[in-house]
């Protein structure tokens, strides 16, 4: 199907975009890689009066370091993110998660800033998002602010963003030496939509865990870190045994989605082993 | 589809059912709502801009409130037609006094036809239950002034 009639403009800088959002308000969308905007457009789901195209405004892409963070533009595609070195570098759940978005296609336009702003429930990112505790960077009218990953997914397909707010960057804490990480996914095979995703870093000191840092995405409307997981594993020795206790406690009290791709209780069980074998996998690797 | 769901005013029995069946009350709290009209005792039209997020489309519903057993239980019957599908269902709500507090428990069952019910199923009920949140949210917020 083809989408409802819209009206087309080009910003050329993150201020332009931010005057055009305030000049059109509901009516407009900000459009980038255009792979969430676009296939929702076309099947009327959504039917914006005006685009406003931010995809070509250089000062949103690119990564770089900036001292203890590495800072990622919103505008870098999914598969500059799984490519980039400095990322594999100081943040290999962010390579491994890019890698597993969608299809390739989608990963060679797509952008994190664009899947992160559409705060879709079955998103790839939310799950490493929160366990690396990233920073969201937000520009407005009235300046900049920072919006913590903890504070950004607000709820099903709702980020902290303002109407009137462009996400112009991607924070990343470097992680310490001796930290493992693993993303374990069950994919929708039509769509490679997460049905569940967990996100897992495990830094070990010695055979114990210093910090261990879980975010669950796909399973529930909005994404989540599993802090009593968490609790009960660090200070632990993460053995086979103790990740699968502790794992079989994953989503209590969690409203889970229910619906034709899978029911609560599956999404449950799915939760549960998926954190276990990410878990497992994190420790693994933080042993080196 | 079926949805349920629970929420909990701060306020007695008789007023909350008083707001939920006040036509102009709800003119004011459900999303999205232009040109609400009585179209018949019990019966009510109205234009709706729904959604969440970028999923959103102007919708024409019509809503029928049935079985009034005051102040503690109803039924309502809801169509709706939209660009992405049409929606026909119905809803039953319950008022349980609480102390001080009343308790609505809602359930609805919709049919939805249409490209909503091909590709919408992923996004409808999270949906759905989050605007429920909203319209009872706006009541709250009537309840106490």
């Amino acid at each position: 199907m083809n989408p409802a009639p819209f009206a087309y403009q080009r910003a050329e800088s993150v201020q332009e975009a931010i005057s055009l959002l305030q000049e059109h308000g509901e009516s407009a969308k900000l459009i980038a890689g255009g792979h969430s905007l676009l296939p929702i457009m076309k099947l009327r789901l959504a039917e914006p009066e005006q685009l406003i195209d931010i995809g070509r405004i250089a000062e949103l892409r690119g990564v770089r370091r900036d001292g203890d963070a590495l800072v990622i533009g919103a505008l870098t595609t999914h598969r500059q993110v799984a490519t980039d070195p400095a990322i594999t570098g100081a943040a290999p759940l962010l390579t491994e998660t890019a890698s597993r978005v969608g299809d390739r296609q989608v990963r060679n336009r797509g952008t994190i800033g664009g899947a992160l702003a559409h705060a879709d429930a079955a998103s790839d990112y939310p799950a490493a998002i929160l366990a690396l505790e990233a920073t969201m960077t937000a520009q407005g009218p009235n300046g900049t602010r920072q919006i913590a990953a903890s504070d950004f997914f607000v709820d099903f397909l709702t980020s902290a963003l303002q109407p009137d707010e462009v996400l112009t960057e991607i924070r990343i804490p470097v992680l310490p030496g001796g930290t493992g990480w693993s993303y374990q996914k069950l994919a929708n095979q039509a769509s490679g939509y997460a049905i569940v995703g967990v996100a897992a870093l495990v830094t070990l000191d010695g055979d114990v865990a210093r910090d261990v840092r879980i975010g669950v995405t796909g399973a529930s409307p909005v994404a989540w870190r599993a802090a009593a997981i968490e609790d009960a594993l660090r200070g632990a020795a993460l053995d086979e045994a103790a990740v699968t206790r502790a794992a079989a406690l994953a989503g209590e009290g969690v409203e889970m989605l229910d619906d034709l791709h899978g029911s609560a209780a599956y999404r449950t069980r799915v939760t549960r082993g998926l954190m276990q074998r990410a878990l497992l996998e994190a420790a693994g690797r933080a042993r080196g | 589809m079926e949805i349920s769901g629970q929420h909990r005013f701060s306020a007695p029995r008789e007023r909350v059912w008083e707001l939920l069946l006040d036509p102009g009350i709800l003119q004011q709290c459900l999303p999205g709502t232009e040109n609400f009209v009585e179209v018949g005792p019990e019966e009510y039209e109205a234009r709706m801009k729904i959604g969440v997020a970028a999923i959103r489309g102007t919708y024409q519903g019509k809503v029928k409130i049935l079985d009034k057993n005051e102040p503690s239980s109803y039924r309502m019957e809801v169509e709706g037609k939209g660009p992405a599908g049409q929606i026909s269902g119905d809803a039953s709500i319950e008022l349980v006094a609480d102390g001080d507090a009343t308790i609505v428990n809602w359930s609805g069952n919709a049919n939805v036809r249409g490209t909503l019910a091909r590709v919408g199923g992923r996004v409808m009920q999270p949906a759905a239950k989050m605007i429920v949140g909203q319209f009872f949210n706006c009541l709250e917020g009537k309840a106490g002034g």
